[in-house]
């Protein structure tokens, strides 16, 4: 193995090695604008090595399988300027076994991802001609191997299936996009109800709806929680609780949110989007309690954080990335929770997340699809509207959590997870 | 490189293909709070094969380059198994060019130590700064890729792109108040580009302390006057999406929106799209299909008189090839993007702008900015309220937001000072290519009726 290459290389000169390599296939099909617009293949190979030299760390990487020489020497290079290392390489551990390579992906080859784009093209087409629609299908098999100089070496086969239809509307100057797509490392997946997803979204958005601009309950979609999830998923990140950025960084064990509040991040979920066994740094992956009733009970530390703040990791990999967010299903059906707003706000995606001040909580975002809620009823999709507030103060004021869940994943989900619909009491709502 | 690059375009058996190969060396330094948070560097080999036939496209991606005619079939086949219609692509006059990169000083010739120990001053700087200073960010990156082209109209083109830049960040706190101050810059002529950033540290730290104790700006419709990096973000994000063909070509009620000639501002409104502007981060001789590049006016006395396109989409179009296809890198095909996007002076001076505004906002740099057609939504690092013609007091959590439509036609001033946004680690996002380099420029503009978001 290479990765096994590497390390016995810059063993010659380094104390600790540790050498991660990926390498990658997909084919994927792309629908534009009601056709099938092109279909790609790429090979991906990339290799990364970490080494401690004199207890200080350097890294290096390269996608050149023929350039380990110089992958090593970069790497040892920028030891003699690195940080000091405050953490050890992991020693070879038992890993909790994962479902996450489907053998039936295999033989599913570019025709067949074609039939199944054009499936939910068709049926987008026929509830509404006008509708502009695409799809897109891939599918990825990739393998990660890991080694390290105290003898943990690891390697996992993976796969992983991405399948999506999105539309695009316009009526005079009024353009809605809308879509639905689901990510998991399986093949089994109902295109048929992923297209009648997106058609929905362009179902409850045939009729404008005008709001007036004050306080209102509000509903986030299981998609359109990443607004408040966001601020909680910088929140919990180590490195900002260590330097104290993070605004719960001395809020552990202490109520932050509504007691119906339960999330886990769980790294096994059965073909979830991001299960895996271990992580970029030979961490063996665990399931990390977030919110428990409302009370914080964890934050996620890579190794070298963990290190600095005296605390253990939690097997998020060097970027401390969050894997299959699970949030508990309440007991309030979504109808229900719907029928009960005499007048109110369902969102699902917006414009301009992430500006502004999201570790502080605060937001202020333009709803880029949205209904309005009167007399119990979704009347129609609200336009020109923002929603500001703060992230935390709106997870404490959780009135209702949903049944159902739904699963939100997909490359551009900044958050990948099982998610409930969340009724959140009341927020501003200003609109133009 | 070439040699190899014309063998392997001979297998093909579509109606055009062309090639691209990339190799990047990148270096970066990243502190936060008093440690050394990483450093290192990477090297990024790969390529992508473009192939073209009745109108499907086939695309290949690899980083290994050692069977560079089995990817011209790869995508060959798979164009042909896309492609069930009319082709549509511009002719284009062949051309050799080989270009190489000139740097004042070129920061691969600098040691890892000196970039480490000009951050670390930084970054003493902002930690120094003031007792309320929590922690800071400072990241340099420096990149230098070397790109070879050919396609098989015959073209060959040799570039190279460095890139140095630094981000500084400083956090202040307050009890549960936490703001952030920004500054940023650099370069595409080496490392000086980012040397002498000390007040600009001592700037990204005093402006987190005072936000600590600025109020959120009111939420409401007001005058707003931005300044020229925040005009620049504007026009890019609210207007600049909009000319890119690929949204329009084969829309053909987008087209009905965006139809030539129709007013889109007031007669002094114009705004450039520049690729072959000199010294701009956008800038390039040829894109990435090699088109040459050029001026295009996108609206000219508030008409509407022109827009951006790829060899696909001006074909489809039937309007002269812009020279705006470009891709962020070599795992991703060239699509329609923005170069150096910018709207051009007027004559008002900034302090005849704000002097018969009563009660407004002047909004000032930008921390992103995001668009979706029509609705389009940007963020100031901070404004001002400006009140009886005067700038007053600092305010933070300045959102701006509209419909693109709308706002155009409510700028009625624009200002004498045209300048640019500096050079940073971010760029332009569309679709899942990010980020791309562009250049954003303009002056003071006064937009009126413009809603400002937060809470009320």
């Amino acid at each position: 193995m290479i990765v096994q290459q590497i390390v016995q290389k810059a063993l010659q000169k380094a104390q600790a090695v540790q050498a991660v390599m990926l390498t990658q296939e997909t084919s994927a099909v792309d629908f534009e604008n009601d056709r099938l617009k092109s279909a790609q293949s790429s090979q991906r190979t990339q290799i990364d090595v970490k080494v401690i030299v004199d207890g200080k760390v350097g890294f290096s990487s390269t996608t050149d399988p023929n350039d380990i020489e110089g992958v090593v020497s970069r790497a040892l290079e920028a030891a003699e300027f690195g940080s000091p290392a405050h953490f050890e390489l992991p020693d070879a551990q038992a890993l909790e076994p994962v479902k996450i390579f489907d053998p039936a992906l295999l033989p599913l080859e570019k025709p067949e991802m074609i039939r199944m784009g054009q499936q939910m093209m068709d049926m987008i087409k026929s509830y509404n001609p006008e509708i502009l629609a695409g799809a897109a299908v891939s599918k990825t098999l990739y393998k990660v191997e890991y080694a390290n100089s105290r003898g943990a070496n690891y390697a996992a086969d993976h796969t992983q299936f991405e399948v999506g239809a999105a539309g695009q509307l316009v009526r005079g100057t009024d353009i809605l996009f809308a879509g639905q797509g689901i990510g998991q490392k399986k093949r089994a997946v109902d295109t048929e109800e992923i297209a009648a997803q997106a058609i929905e979204y362009f179902r409850l958005a045939e009729q404008i709806a005008p709001l007036g601009s004050g306080e209102m309950p509000v509903i986030f979609t299981p998609s359109g929680l990443i607004a408040l999830l966001l601020s909680l998923g910088l929140a919990v990140d180590g490195k900002n609780v260590h330097l104290g950025a993070s605004p719960l960084h001395d809020k552990l064990g202490q109520q932050i949110a509504s007691p119906s509040l339960n999330i886990v991040d769980d790294p096994f979920v059965e073909f979830g989007p991001r299960t895996s066994a271990f992580d970029d740094e030979g961490t063996p992956r665990k399931v990390t309690p977030l919110v428990e009733k409302g009370v914080l009970r964890s934050f996620i530390y890579d190794r070298d954080t963990a290190g600095r703040a005296g605390v253990a990791p939690s097997g998020h990999g060097s970027a401390r990335r969050l894997t299959n967010l699970v949030i508990d299903a309440g007991s309030t059906p979504y109808e229900s929770m719907i029928s009960g707003i005499k007048q109110g706000l369902l969102v699902h995606d917006f414009l301009g997340l992430g500006q502004g001040n999201p570790i502080n909580g605060e937001f202020s975002v333009n709803v880029f699809l949205g209904y309005k809620i009167e007399n119990g009823k979704l009347v129609g999709r609200v336009k020109d509207v923002m929603l500001a507030g703060n992230a935390f103060e709106a997870l404490k004021d959780i009135v209702a959590i949903s049944k159902e869940r739904e699963w939100v994943s997909g490359p551009w989900a900044p958050l990948t997870g099982l998610m409930p619909y969340v009724q959140v009491g009341k927020l501003s709502v200003t609109a133009k | 490189m070439r040699d190899r690059l014309t063998e392997a375009l001979k297998v093909h058996n579509v109606e055009y293909v062309d090639i691209r190969i990339e190799d990047k060396t990148n270096t970066w330094v990243n502190f936060r709070g008093p440690d050394l948070d990483t450093i290192g560097s990477a090297r990024t080999l790969g390529g992508i094969v473009r192939a073209l036939y009745k109108g499907g496209w086939g695309y290949a991606t690899f980083n290994d380059l050692n069977d560079l005619p089995k990817r011209v079939q790869d995508a060959c086949e798979t164009a042909r198994l896309v492609g069930t219609g009319t082709t549509y692509f511009a002719p284009l006059e062949p051309v050799v060019d080989i270009s190489t990169a000139r740097m004042i000083k070129d920061f691969r010739q600098v040691p890892l130590a000196e970039k480490k120990a000009l951050m670390e001053a930084y970054n003493r700087i902002i930690l120094g700064h003031h007792k309320s200073i929590q922690t800071s960010n400072v990241r340099y990156a420096d990149s230098f890729k070397q790109v070879w082209y050919a396609n098989s109209d015959g073209t060959y083109i040799e570039e190279e792109i460095p890139d140095t830049n630094v981000m500084l960040v400083a956090v202040a706190r307050d009890g549960d108040v936490v703001q952030t101050g920004f500054d940023w810059g650099g370069g595409i002529d080496g490392f000086q580009s980012i040397e002498n950033f000390h007040e600009q540290a001592r700037h990204a730290a005093q402006n987190a302390v005072e936000l600590l104790a600025a109020p959120p700006v009111t939420g409401g419709k007001y005058t707003v006057v931005t300044d020229q990096i925040l005009t620049g973000v504007f026009t890019h994000e609210a207007f600049g999406h909009l000319s890119e063909s690929d949204f329009v070509y084969e829309n053909p009620s987008m087209q009905e929106i965006m139809q030539l000639g129709k007013r889109f501002g007031v007669d002094g409104l114009n705004i450039v799209d520049d690729g072959s502007l000199s010294g701009g981060l956008g800038t390039h001789r040829y894109d990435y299909e090699g088109t040459p590049t050029r001026k295009n006016y996108l609206i000219k006395d508030g008409i509407l008189v022109g827009r951006l396109h790829s060899r696909e989409t001006a074909a489809k179009m039937g309007e002269p090839l812009t020279g705006n296809a470009r891709a962020v890198h070599f795992q991703h095909p060239p699509i329609v993007r923005m170069t150096n996007t910018y709207i051009e002076p007027g004559t008002v001076a900034f302090e005849d702008m704000i002097k018969d505004i009563d009660l407004g906002v002047y909004a000032v740099r930008s921390i992103g900015g995001q668009t979706a057609m029509e609705m389009f939504t940007f963020s100031a690092s901070y404004g001002y309220m400006i009140r009886k013609g005067q700038v007053a007091e600092l305010v933070r959590d300045v959102v701006l937001t509209g419909n693109v439509f709308d706002t155009l036609m409510n700028i009625d001033q624009i200002g004498n000072d045209l300048g640019w946004e500096p050079n940073g680690p971010g760029g332009c996002g569309k679709g899942d290519q990010h980020p791309l380099r562009v250049g954003l420029g303009g002056p003071h503009i006064r937009i009126q009726n413009c809603v400002v978001g937060g809470q009320q």
